[in-house]
């Protein structure tokens, strides 16, 4: 046991104790840090929860997405983290992995709050650690596939593709380059959106993240390095994020797109055409189903001075779970919390695919050295589309690097 | 002790003073930071232990580690073409405006003026700026390049392995010109005229006037430029993230970004220590030009 | 070179050059106005088709703009003040001696910046951390990012003190004066225009510090607007259009005050003051 370890059990050991000796009277403050964005979603919260009792203020700091788990890092090794951490689910194990995320388990039991049997599976996985929860999904999202009704009408396309090899030839038929038309766009970016929208073709192909070089990932990487050679996606992807994708998916330029519930409010707004959503195609006609799953998870650092405070936090998140959609566009990580109709009829269907999408969704790891898995796949599955590698080798090298991690 | 006090306000006191204030700071706030690096580079660090000195010793395991990623020799080879393509480009060009603003014409200086902006944007701007104008089907490069016939197919300046060190090279391009300007325009006119007058009696043409009065006059100058250039453009970070991060396939990965990555997004803290230790490589050999170049500075 | 229409020649020449150079700028403000969707259109449009400027008070406000440029200005004076007062006595020893330790020196103020910001910023924050520096954020960066602008400051304020005819400064010696009171009636004076013009471009530069600041600086109110921008960039959604707005609110106070003190600052480096 390194002396390190030490000072941080025993500062776990004094917090302990100066939860006991804190007057009960004085306010406490809880700090908690989250991504800037997401439609303003923890402010708000955060200053409804401190308007709404007299006990507990929130001390709210937003960080650029990219800064989030770095800067914890950082601030946990010198002794300045924050009470409350709103983490992207695959980072959530890096931490709670390590013991440096409370286990609330015990409270979430105990919680008249909080019902871990409504949640979705696969949000609430990637909280878990070694059996035990550390921490609960704010919300989840996933991946299906946009497609434009109209270019689909003009090109005799009745129905969105259901496997695989149908999206490539509807890609082709909807190819359009005099009109600057692509088939489809979606994200194969070197980094973790890249990963976000390739893992689910690798587990409908029967791999994993563990195992990504089955035949059938092989050949879904292969399907995107086609959509690239054949021009029938813009080469872009490759450094493109999806909104940015989804961006000329909407301004007409793309036919398809792949992407989550997140684009729908800009779509809504912004595309001058009929669109529709429906579920990724599978590799074979009724073949297993998989997609993505996003979004954050809400943990209490485990040498948090004021846990039962910062408890307090997250059950209240978790009572505000009707708001999450109407308000802030996110999709409850639960069951049984209705989706209020929009008024736009388009929307109101999209909603429904991706909660049908959601029941395929599943977590990336949950594992501590997730980002050095993630690179190994993204860096393979552009080392293929750049035409370096083939899709095997390179999947096959990226195996290598990931057998190393996960042993 | 009198003289002790008087050699502070009146010898070489004084100089000491003056000098040590400054490099104590710099010691203290730059000095540490790269000897923690060094040091972190020779150990096992974790997030436990980030905030420590005392860290299991490592050796050179971490170096031998790097070495043998599947990128080093890429990432390598970017960074060498980063480096000089983007210093040649800037210095060529900046040179280039320097000298043709010494000429005189109505509204030099003002003009000049207006070439000095890129020094006052931030990196993060320019790097959202031009990831916008380097997109392949909306960006409006490709547009241009397309209406005046130099390019008939679109390029994806940010996606196509072939060029995307060079989407990030042309943005740094012209983030650094303003600086190689100015200090080049301050170095042109600080050199006599009539030496000019003089040459231009003997008969010397423009070629030979630059050859053998400009060039020789600009020694220190150069030197300046292209070592502070040199760190300048190693340390340039802010344009990866936002045009390429990196790919596609680590083809614009360069150290400095690599050394980031490994720290900061895939949480190996020693080794992104050990790739900017190898960067100090680099940085020893520019200030060695850099001290170099000022042997032959000649003081007026 | 002597006829009469080569200046105007010279002129539009430099004016297509300029219209080159600052075409990314042009790009920026037209981006800002399009509408979320149309700066994603193949083509793009050079203009926008229905420019639209309420983005500007909605960002200008939305985003607090007023406090996080505040302290962008704070943050930009102090790194000045640090480096224009310890920079220039060291630039002046520099400048005055001929031998191998200012050589020794030189090397040292270069092999100092060796490593980028976002290497540096690690052992910085333990290390402010361990003097309780980080109660003081703006403090904090200000220190960090003045020992990041010092070389270029001493090596670009050192030229100006090389031009500084010596036989001035000794002069002032024989006259009586101490070494003090010959730095700062005789030398400083004449150098003046020098270090101000860098003291200018030092403060431009501060004025996008960002790496150290998204560290050090916790409370919002305190930040500067380097990294109230980057809260932009988000995983799912990356509102360009308002990021342009952003970027030019920042970016056109900073251009118009240079643009209008351009011709001092370029003529002072170049004219007389460096020489």
């Amino acid at each position: 046991m390194s002396l390190s370890r030490l000072a941080f059990l025993a500062t776990l050991a004094l917090s302990s104790v100066s939860m006991f000796t804190l007057p009960a009277a004085a306010q406490v403050t809880v700090k908690m840090w989250s991504i800037d964005g997401d439609n303003g979603l923890y402010t708000k919260l955060a200053e409804d929860f401190n308007a709404s009792q007299s006990e507990v203020v929130i001390e709210s700091r937003l960080l650029a997405f990219d800064d989030l788990v770095n800067e914890a890092l950082k601030a946990f090794a010198t002794g300045q983290a924050p009470d409350i951490i709103s983490l992207d689910n695959p980072d959530f194990a890096l931490f709670s992995s390590r013991g440096a995320m409370l286990d609330i388990t015990e409270r979430v039991a105990n919680s008249d709050v909080i019902d871990t049997s409504v949640y979705y599976e696969g949000p609430l996985a990637s909280a878990m650690w070694d059996g035990k929860l550390y921490g609960l999904p704010k919300a989840t999202n996933t991946i299906a596939l946009f497609y434009n009704k109209d270019l689909f009408a003009k090109a005799g396309i009745t129905e969105p593709p259901q496997t695989w090899d149908e999206l490539l030839e509807d890609a082709r038929k909807l190819n359009d380059p005099a009109n600057n038309v692509y088939g489809i766009t979606f994200s194969a970016r070197a980094g973790e959106e890249g990963t976000f929208q390739f893992l689910p073709w690798v587990q409908m192909g029967g791999g994993s993240f563990k195992e990504v070089n089955t035949p059938g990932a092989v050949k879904a990487l292969e399907i995107w390095k086609t959509l690239i050679d054949e021009k029938l996606a813009s080469q872009d992807v490759l450094s493109q994020g999806q909104w940015d994708s989804t961006g000329t998916f909407n301004a007409g330029n793309a036919a398809m797109a792949i992407s989550g519930p997140w684009e729908l409010g800009r779509m809504a707004a912004d595309a001058k055409f009929d669109w529709g959503v429906a579920l990724l195609p599978t590799e074979t006609e009724g073949g297993p189903r998989s997609s993505a799953m996003g979004d954050f998870n809400l943990g209490i650092f485990a040498n948090s001075q004021h846990p039962d405070e910062a408890f307090k936090v997250i059950e209240y998140f978790a009572s505000q779970s009707d708001r999450l959609f109407p308000e802030f566009s996110n999709i409850p990580p639960r069951s049984d919390v209705p989706l209020p109709a929009t008024g736009d009829a388009r929307t109101d269907a999209a909603l429904k695919v991706f909660q049908e999408q959601l029941q395929y969704a599943q977590p990336r790891g949950p594992h501590p050295e997730w980002q050095k898995i993630s690179k190994a796949i993204y860096d393979a599955f552009q080392a293929a589309m750049t035409g370096q590698m083939s899709a095997k080798d390179a999947l096959d090298q990226a195996q290598a690097t990931i057998s190393g991690i996960v042993g | 002790m009198s003289r002790f006090f008087n050699s502070l306000r009146d010898g070489v006191g004084f100089d000491l003073v003056l000098v040590g204030a400054a490099l104590l700071f710099l010691l203290a706030l730059a000095g540490l930071p790269l000897l923690y690096n060094v040091l972190m580079s020779f150990q096992q660090v974790d997030m436990f232990t980030l905030g420590t000195l005392i860290r299991p010793w490592a050796g050179f395991t971490n170096y031998v580690d790097v070495v043998r990623q599947p990128e080093f020799w890429l990432v390598a080879r970017n960074t060498l073409i980063f480096v000089f393509a983007s210093m040649a480009g800037q210095f060529v060009i900046g040179f280039s405006l320097a000298l043709f603003f010494a000429q005189k014409f109505p509204g030099a200086a003002t003009i000049r003026g207006l070439f000095l902006v890129s020094w006052v944007m931030p990196g993060l701007v320019v790097g959202a700026i031009w990831s916008w104008i380097l997109a392949g089907d909306f960006g409006v490069l490709n547009t241009i390049l397309k209406s005046l016939g130099i390019i008939q197919e679109t390029v994806f300046w940010k996606s196509d392995p072939n060029y995307s060190i060079w989407a990030v090279v042309i943005a740094n391009i012209w983030l650094g010109t303003a600086f190689n300007m100015l200090l080049l325009a301050v170095g042109l006119a600080a050199i006599p005229r009539d030496l000019y007058e003089a040459a231009e009696l003997d008969g010397a043409n423009a070629f030979q006037r630059f050859w053998t009065i400009t060039l020789p006059m600009m020694r220190s100058t150069i030197g300046a430029v292209l070592s502070l250039g040199l760190i300048g453009t190693l340390q340039q970070f802010d344009l990866f993230p936002a045009i390429t991060e990196g790919g596609p396939a680590n083809t614009s990965s360069v150290a400095g970004y690599w050394s980031w990555q490994m720290s900061f997004q895939l949480y190996d803290f020693a080794k992104g220590a050990t790739i900017s230790v190898m960067m100090f490589l680099l940085v020893l050999f520019a200030s060695v030009i850099y001290v170099r170049s000022t042997r032959h500075e000649v003081r007026g | 070179m002597t006829r009469p229409y080569t200046p105007w020649l010279l002129l539009a020449l430099a004016l297509t050059l300029a219209a080159l150079y600052l075409f990314p700028l042009y790009w920026m403000y037209v981006t800002s106005l399009k509408s979320a969707s149309e700066i994603y259109f193949n083509p793009p449009t050079f203009w926008p088709l229905a420019p639209d400027t309420s983005i500007y008070p909605q960002v200008w406000f939305g985003r607090t703009m007023s406090t996080f440029l505040w302290n962008s200005v704070v943050i930009a004076s102090g790194v000045t003040a640090i480096t224009v007062i310890l920079g220039t006595g060291c630039a002046y020893v520099l400048a005055r001696y001929r031998s191998v330790w200012v050589d020794v020196g030189l090397f040292l103020i270069l092999m100092l910046q060796v490593l980028p910001a976002s290497v540096m910023i690690t052992p910085l924050f333990v290390g402010f951390n361990q003097v309780g520096l980080l109660n003081y954020p703006r403090t904090a960066v200000v220190l960090a990012a003045a020992a990041k602008a010092m070389p270029f400051f001493v090596v670009l304020v050192r030229a100006t003190f090389m031009s500084v005819p010596r036989e001035l400064e000794e002069a002032a010696l024989v006259d009586g004066n101490s070494r003090v009171g010959a730095f700062f009636s005789i030398v400083l004076p004449l150098a003046r225009n020098g270090i101000l013009v860098c003291a200018i471009l030092t403060f431009m530069s501060a004025f996008g510090e960002f790496i150290y600041s998204k560290s050090i600086i916790q409370e919002k109110n305190l930040q500067p607007a380097s990294v109230g921008l980057s809260g932009f960039l988000g995983p799912n959604s990356s509102d360009w259009n308002a990021i342009m707005a952003y970027s030019a609110i920042y970016v056109t106070p900073i251009l118009a005050v240079f643009v209008l003190l351009q011709r001092r600052i370029v003529s002072g480096l170049t004219s007389g003051a460096l020489k």
